[in-house]
């Protein structure tokens, strides 16, 4: 709960993120499940911003980038649609009292995807409830029902894209870093994808990775990174995944 | 939380780079001439709106926002008045619910002003120095500059961090030196400009100066409190952004000289348009833990006459202490408060749980039975009854 | 409450100095079982299980949780001392948290718990929204209601808590969580988990 904490933290991590010094896990789904063929997902906008980090991890957000960022991972992700084996729908902006749920919902959905990275993926901070071999289990409680009213779709889908790409400074820094042994990384691709039932609202899959590939500037590395974020997804038929970063 | 450090580096852009248009600094009187509808032109500017814009959004929704009717619109009356219609239209104005004294403008037209900056204005007057005076960095374009050199800021500490601890939070809670986090050139542009749109919507500007010297005394008092130096007189530090507050109060001072005289200070109607608010922003005031700082605060409002409301804040904060003399005192202090108005019943709370705290069992009782006779659907009123018996 | 920062800055130091296995995670709290919780006297018998979280917000303090922290955040403080905080200070120089004072009347808990909260979050959207006299330990004790919204999250939590004054120690059981959907999922549990706390075995 220590806000003051979390952004002292957020800064360090800008500067000191630990790298890959715990093979961590990015993607785990509910065991058993099986989505209804032909069920219809609901897409909540996209959460996506793309910009330069500086030598200090500061993000300098860029406009272009972020628009051509939306265009092509749109692009990919209605391509990705048909490997997807489920059509997507994406939801319309809602306003008033509908809005400050769909807001509520998203805050939450970032926390319980945090929690998920945090108690479950990171072994290091692992809870002795989360590491029972197949188990995936975390909900955003069956009130979620609500967003899907009308939509007739009975999955709903989150998704959360940031990338900050280095700097020639942030890099330098990297290279004497590592001389020091101090894990600093050049930029952030953090990317999450998660896929509720909205019935119940049971997380059915999440995938989450702060290190995530493909330059979604261009229309190739959005197609990776929509190829990455959407890796694992239950019932999918495989989608061809990018070469390594 | 990475949000939370774009708010927050979005809230306290700011710096040099911005070109000063030569002789804007001086020449008293001179507003620089609207430009109209400003649109991002450059890159950088354009990355800046759009984080902005998207920051704005959540600021929207945001619980942390004051949405009362009244209060949003005077404060939007004053600013309008003191920028005119034309820019006060390309601005969205939130009142935010935050302690603390600040003002911060977006650089994509979104202004911010805090309760706790509301609860230390003294009149009209110091209101629109101070919106103009943030109006003036949307209007010179300082959000942009500020962005290059956070940059090279940031960079300072991040290599300083690998070789071990430079905390960026220093700079965030300093105490008056992250006021309106802009550079010391943007802000004292800033402050000039402030003035000078005050005294032509018909402002006092001579006022302006006395909310720095207020500010200077709470600091130093919370400072005191707190076992550390006082920053009254130091030169300008390294993570400083703006001018020491004697500075600003020199500078203003010397730029109220040169405006014409006149004006009016608008002290009654400021104070009639908190006065809904002000329980409410004392009580966020008495939960910071400065006793120092909020004692002389609370003077400070005090200046034109201790009313209820004032007298039952510092009985509180006396309370709150809780050395057996501070008890003592906010029972005296809880009299006063009753002895101007006997229906004051959060003060007959307060004097019942003083007098218990320190001893005086039946008295403390007597205090609490007429609280609960006034407002038996207290939150806490069947915990207050048990200490009836 | 604050733990699994704590947790994470233990986990970012121990890969900063490469150190192999110092730092004692997290571990499973069994049901059915008396544990004394709090490095204290105080103990609880869960019903169902639990995990405890490695990092402590104090030293004498403990924090259990079932989805971590920002999903459930159950807070024990064993015997709070006179002229300590709640919690370990977030910042001491700049904004000191208040104490506790064995003089302290049960309706001041509430309060000082209130402020520390503001401080220690750094927002002013802390409310107390209710408090009754309760029995807590085998002593008259108070129970709260609170709420409280922290900068930049925007997500509404919800709490309840119960507080004693036991020797001139602060003793209280703090449980927060989402309004949406955890805090009503969990808070009966909790509630049974409280009514089975004493001091001693």
């Amino acid at each position: 709960m220590m806000h003051r904490l979390a952004a002292w933290l957020g800064a360090m991590s800008c500067i000191l993120s630990p790298v890959a010094a715990f093979a961590q896990e990015k993607s785990a789904s509910r065991p058993g499940f099986a989505m209804a063929p032909g069920a219809c997902i609901l897409l909540f906008r996209p959460d996506i911003s793309v910009g330069a980090q500086s030598t200090g991890g500061i993000a300098e957000p860029n406009a272009d980038w972020t628009q051509e960022a939306r265009e092509h991972l749109d692009a990919a992700l209605g391509r990705a649609q048909q490997g997807m084996g489920h059509p997507i729908v994406t939801a319309a902006a809602p306003v008033g009292e509908a809005a400050a749920a769909l807001a509520a919902y998203r805050a939450l959905f970032s926390v319980v995807a945090d929690s998920v990275i945090e108690y479950q993926f990171f072994p290091g901070n692992r809870l002795p409830t989360k590491k029972r071999a197949g188990q995936f289990d975390w909900t955003m409680g069956p009130g979620v029902a609500a967003l899907g009213q009308g939509s007739g779709c009975g999955y709903g889908l989150f998704l959360l894209t940031e990338d900050q790409f280095g700097s020639t400074g942030r890099k330098m820094l990297q290279i004497v870093a590592l001389m020091a042994r101090v894990p600093v990384t050049s930029g952030v691709h953090k990317g999450y994808a998660g896929l509720v039932d909205l019935r119940t609202g049971e997380l059915i899959w999440l995938n989450a990775d702060r290190q995530m590939g493909g330059d979604v500037r261009t229309a190739d590395g959005a197609a990776k990174r929509v190829a990455q974020l959407l890796e694992g997804f239950p019932g999918a038929v495989p989608v061809p995944a990018g070469s390594g970063q | 939380m990475i949000r939370a450090g774009i708010a927050a580096l979005l809230a306290g852009l700011a710096l040099a780079g911005a070109p000063v248009r030569a002789g804007a600094a001086s020449g008293a009187g001179a507003l620089p001439p609207y430009a109209g509808l400003y649109q991002p032109s450059t890159v950088d500017e354009r990355g800046l709106w759009m984080k902005a814009d998207e920051y704005e959004r959540q600021l929207r929704d945001s619980a942390f926002v004051i949405r009362d009717a009244a209060l949003n619109a005077y404060v939007r009356g004053v600013f309008c008045r003191t920028v005119g219609p034309d820019r006060c239209a390309a601005v969205r104005l939130y009142v935010m619910r935050v302690p603390q004294f600040n003002a911060t403008m977006m650089p994509n037209g979104a202004l911010q002003i805090w309760s706790g900056l509301l609860l230390r204005v003294r009149s009209e007057a110091e209101l629109a120095g101070i919106l103009g005076h943030e109006f003036a960095h949307f209007e010179r374009r300082h959000g942009l500059g500020r962005l290059r050199h956070g940059r090279v800021m940031t960079d300072i500490a991040s290599w300083a961090g690998v070789l071990g601890g430079v905390s960026g939070l220093v700079v965030q809670t300093q105490a008056i030196g992250s006021i309106f986090t802009h550079s010391r050139a943007d802000e004292s542009e800033a402050d000039l400009l402030g003035a000078r749109y005050g005294a032509a919507a018909g402002y006092d500007a001579r006022a302006l100066p006395a909310i720095w010297m207020r500010l200077m005394d709470e600091a130093d008092a919370t400072a005191l409190g707190r076992r550390q130096r006082s920053h009254r007189y130091d030169r300008v530090s390294f993570f400083a952004s703006h001018p020491t507050s004697a500075q600003r109060a020199a500078d203003l001072r010397a730029a109220a000289a040169a405006l014409p005289p006149g004006g009016e200070s608008g002290d009654q109607r400021l104070v009639g348009a908190i006065a809904p608010w002000r329980s409410a922003f004392l009580e966020d005031q008495l939960k910071l833990n400065d006793f120092e700082g909020t004692d002389v605060l609370l003077r400070q409002i005090a200046e034109a006459g201790w009313s209820e409301d004032l007298l039952f804040a510092r009985a509180e904060l006396y309370r709150g202490r809780g050395h057996p003399r501070d008890l003592v005192a906010a029972a005296d202090l809880y009299r006063q408060a009753i002895g101007l108005n006997a229906g004051h019943p959060e003060s007959w709370r307060g004097l019942g749980l003083a007098l218990l705290r320190g001893g005086q069992v039946d008295e403390g009782r007597q205090a609490l039975r007429h609280y609960l006779a006034a407002r038996p659907d207290a939150a806490d009123a069947s915990m207050l009854a048990a200490l009836l018996t | 409450m604050m733990g699994p920062m704590i947790g994470r800055v233990a986990a970012a130091l121990l890969v900063l100095t490469g150190a192999a296995a110092a730092w004692a995670g997290n571990t499973l709290v069994a049901a059915g079982q008396r544990v004394a919780v709090a490095k204290s006297a105080l103990t609880v018998a869960p019903a169902s299980e639990w995990n405890r979280l490695g990092a402590r917000p104090g030293r004498q303090t403990e924090t259990w949780t079932l989805d971590g922290d920002p999903l459930n955040d159950l807070t024990f403080y064993g015997g709070i001392e006179t002229g300590r905080p709640l919690f370990r200070e977030v910042a001491k120089r700049t904004k000191p948290l208040p104490h506790f004072s064995s003089t302290m009347l049960l309706t001041d808990l509430p309060a000082l718990f209130e402020q520390s909260y503001r401080i220690a979050l750094d927002t002013p959207l802390v409310t107390i929204d209710a408090s009754e006299p309760a029995s807590f330990l085998g002593e008259k004790a108070v129970r709260f209601r609170y709420g409280f919204t922290r900068q930049g999250e925007e997500v509404k939590r919800q709490g309840e808590a119960v507080a004693a004054i036991v020797g001139g120690r602060l003793y209280m059981i703090t449980f927060e969580a989402p309004s949406i959907h955890f805090f009503g999922r969990d808070i009966g549990r909790v509630r049974d988990l409280v009514a089975s706390a004493r001091l001693g075995a």
